[in-house]
């Protein structure tokens, strides 16, 4: 028998007690492998996320959001300030417009509903309402009924109005061209299919008549009851030249976002309410990083629990037989040898503990990353809510960042064989903080302990 | 051949100085077997410690075959201890999760044995001492009082010593049992030739060893 197995063997001289001692590594290790596993796993959905959120930012004039809010347009001389930001490569601008049954012969696609009626309340006469609240039902009941208004976008890019980020999905014709001052159009499927118009055909609007160019779809009902036209054209024929109500900047590279953003706000200054997808991204995310963070204090925490229990456990254990180490160094045994046989001893309790913990980690790593991810997206979702209902043109481009932050929960958790390494290291450490220190009790026991009457 | 010169031993106490032997002088031919009586108090086990090389005097020598142990680095004074001395205690002190037979073998193994001789070596000693087969395999726990001074007294024999320092080896013992242990160390020494110092308080014990030396307040008493 070696020192070795010595030790292996006083490791389970006391089976309670070397039980419990297990059983409080293995708590705390695996503990630490699955708070690894749900930082890796929230991580790596984090750098997925900020790597697919893209480099564009969205300037649309303060106080303007769809049709709703106040505020002025961005002006011509905004725009080319915008164009002529450093990192910028690209930019669409887009003005918002609505066509009144008496701006076009157009019939509207969408029906206004109760929804539409109530937001259009305010517009329909003169007579006051009798409460600081809005119109009673009687008072809408006895007005002419409001009616709903064409949707036009002018944009330089009719992809931009895709609700996916993708191009434009055109259903007949061809796209139109974005920068020229031609009466075209291009109309949104239910908007063609109301007022029977196909490809080649005419219609008007501000007085003018526009050739339907193609036919386009989104899947998005109030999109397609829209027409897109050139933005000049709508600036012009709108009485609004040079403005426009966003633009929409593509930036060079991720890195010089926040460069361009800083920089935009610094030239704009209040005009404007600029916002990143980057941004957008990294706010979605805010959430996840908490997770993170707070996986990795869980990690450090475990980390030491485990390591003062099997300290203590150790100078427990070395207190307690500091005669036995006496009467083995009387009879000439090394300090060496009777150091190797403790740290065999403590090895020997954080192998077993580390073993049942990292089966214990795999276990609950998958359950215990998907509670956690899910309890604190709960709190997040009733705010992406808000965004998703929130409707008009100014909402477009927002519909593409709430698809990211609706994916957040599906995180999944894997263990990599890093995150396994790790484990096993922050183990090793365990153990050998665990068996140094009783090391040092050990060296300080004299053989002359042996002499020592209890 | 044991001799010790002038040894000293103080240590600072909180109540001052303490002496606890002052200029002892002894000396021990081999294969002698001889007991230091006295009272509590009156050193005995601390010069059992520095004989054994547990403790290092203040002052003074000891000499075991011409080489002074005191001197000796403490990486020198394990390998002293385990091949030039046997320690049997009063209370038996084997390691309580191994069974005799190991705990002969440890010693044997810091005696620097091959490992594959041990087993033969240890069976032979403890059959010796009379420990049957089955309590060779037993863990201390279960061996009775006599047995497991048996068991220490072939621990102690295990890599040929030339001294074997025993601290009141029948203390714990009956009567009886303490008389065969002490014909067992008496016949030890003259077998094999090996120099035996016991400590004892039992007269009857130290009226039948070769010398008998006296120890009052830390001094060798004439």
């Amino acid at each position: 028998m070696n020192v070795v197995t010595r030790g292996i063997k006083n490791a389970f001289r006391s089976p309670m007690r070397s039980g419990a001692i297990i059983l409080m590594l293995a708590i705390s290790i695996g503990l630490i492998l699955s708070m690894l596993v749900a930082r890796s796993s929230v991580n790596a959905k984090i750098d997925q996320v900020k790597s697919t959120a893209g480099t564009n930012i969205t300037i649309s004039p303060a106080g303007v959001f769809g049709f709703a809010g106040g505020g002025n347009n961005l002006t011509s001389t905004q725009v080319d300030q915008i164009v002529k930001t450093s990192h910028i490569t690209s930019t669409t601008a887009t003005l918002n417009d609505q066509l009144a049954s008496t701006d076009t012969n157009l019939t509207p696609s969408l029906t206004l509903g109760n929804f539409g009626a109530r937001q259009a309340r305010f517009e329909s006469n003169n007579s006051s309402s009798s409460t600081s609240n809005g119109p009673t039902s009687a008072e809408l009941a006895s007005r002419p009924a409001p009616t709903p208004h064409t949707t036009v976008t002018g944009t330089t890019n009719p992809n931009s109005i895709s609700t996916n980020g993708a191009k434009l999905s055109i259903t007949s014709g061809a796209t139109i061209d974005g920068n020229s001052t031609a009466y075209v159009a291009l109309l949104g499927k239910d908007l063609a299919s109301k007022n029977n118009l196909i490809v080649g055909k005419t219609f008007t609007a501000y007085g003018k008549t526009f050739t339907v160019n193609g036919i386009y779809t989104t899947g998005n009902t109030f999109q397609d009851s829209g027409i897109i036209m050139p933005l000049a054209t709508v600036q012009n024929l709108s009485g609004q030249p040079g403005q426009v109500s966003s633009v929409i900047a593509k930036v060079d590279s991720g890195s010089n976002v926040n460069a361009s953003v800083n920089s935009l706000k610094s030239t704009l200054g209040n005009k404007a309410d600029i916002v990143s997808q980057a941004q957008q991204a990294e706010d979605s995310v805010a959430s996840l990083q908490s997770i993170s963070s707070l996986a990795l204090a869980s990690v450090i925490g475990s980390a030491i629990a485990g390591a003062i229990i099997i300290l203590l456990a150790m100078i427990m254990i070395v207190r307690e037989r500091r005669k036995e180490i006496g009467v083995i160094k009387a009879i000439g045994g090394t300090n060496k040898k009777v150091m190797a046989q403790f740290i065999s001893e403590a090895l020997t309790i954080t192998v077993v503990g580390s073993i049942i913990g990292l089966t214990l980690g795999v276990l609950v790593s998958g359950p215990m990353t998907s509670s956690l991810v899910s309890s604190s997206q709960n709190s997040s979702s009733s705010s992406q809510l808000i965004a998703r209902t929130s409707g008009g043109p100014g909402g477009f481009i927002r519909g593409g960042f709430n698809r990211v932050g609706s994916n957040l929960t599906q995180v999944t958790s894997s263990i990599t064989p890093q995150v396994f390494a790790i484990s096993v290291g922050i183990t090793l450490l365990i153990a050998i903080v665990g068996s140094a220190v009783p090391s040092w009790f050990i060296a300080r026991i004299s053989p002359a302990e042996v002499l020592r009457t209890e | 051949m044991l001799e010790v010169k002038n040894l000293t031993k103080s240590f600072e106490s909180p109540s001052g100085k303490v002496t606890a032997l002052e200029n002892v002088n002894i000396s021990i031919k081999t294969g002698e077997f001889a007991s230091i009586i006295g009272k509590s108090g009156s050193g005995k086990s601390t010069l059992l410690s520095m004989l054994g090389a547990l403790d290092t005097p203040t002052s003074g020598s000891i000499k075991v075959d011409e080489v002074d142990i005191s001197k000796l680095s403490a990486s020198k004074q394990t390998v002293y201890r385990a091949k030039k001395i046997g320690f049997v205690f009063q209370q038996y002190n084997l390691i309580p999760n191994l069974s005799a037979l190991e705990n002969v073998m440890l010693a044997l193994e810091f005696g620097g044995m091959a490992s594959g001789k041990r087993k033969k070596r240890a069976v032979q000693l403890l059959e010796e001492v009379g420990i049957t087969p089955d309590e060779m395999l037993r863990r201390p726990t279960r061996l009775s009082g006599g047995q497991q001074q048996r068991v220490s007294i072939a621990r102690a024999l295990a890599n040929h010593p030339s001294i074997i320092l025993a601290d009141e080896p029948t203390g714990n013992l009956d009567s009886k049992t303490g008389k065969m242990i002490f014909d067992m160390l008496h016949s030890l020494s003259r077998k094999e030739n090996t120099t035996i110092l016991a400590v004892t308080h039992d007269m009857d014990i130290a009226g039948k060893t070769d010398r008998t030396f006296t120890l009052k307040d830390g001094k060798i008493a004439v």
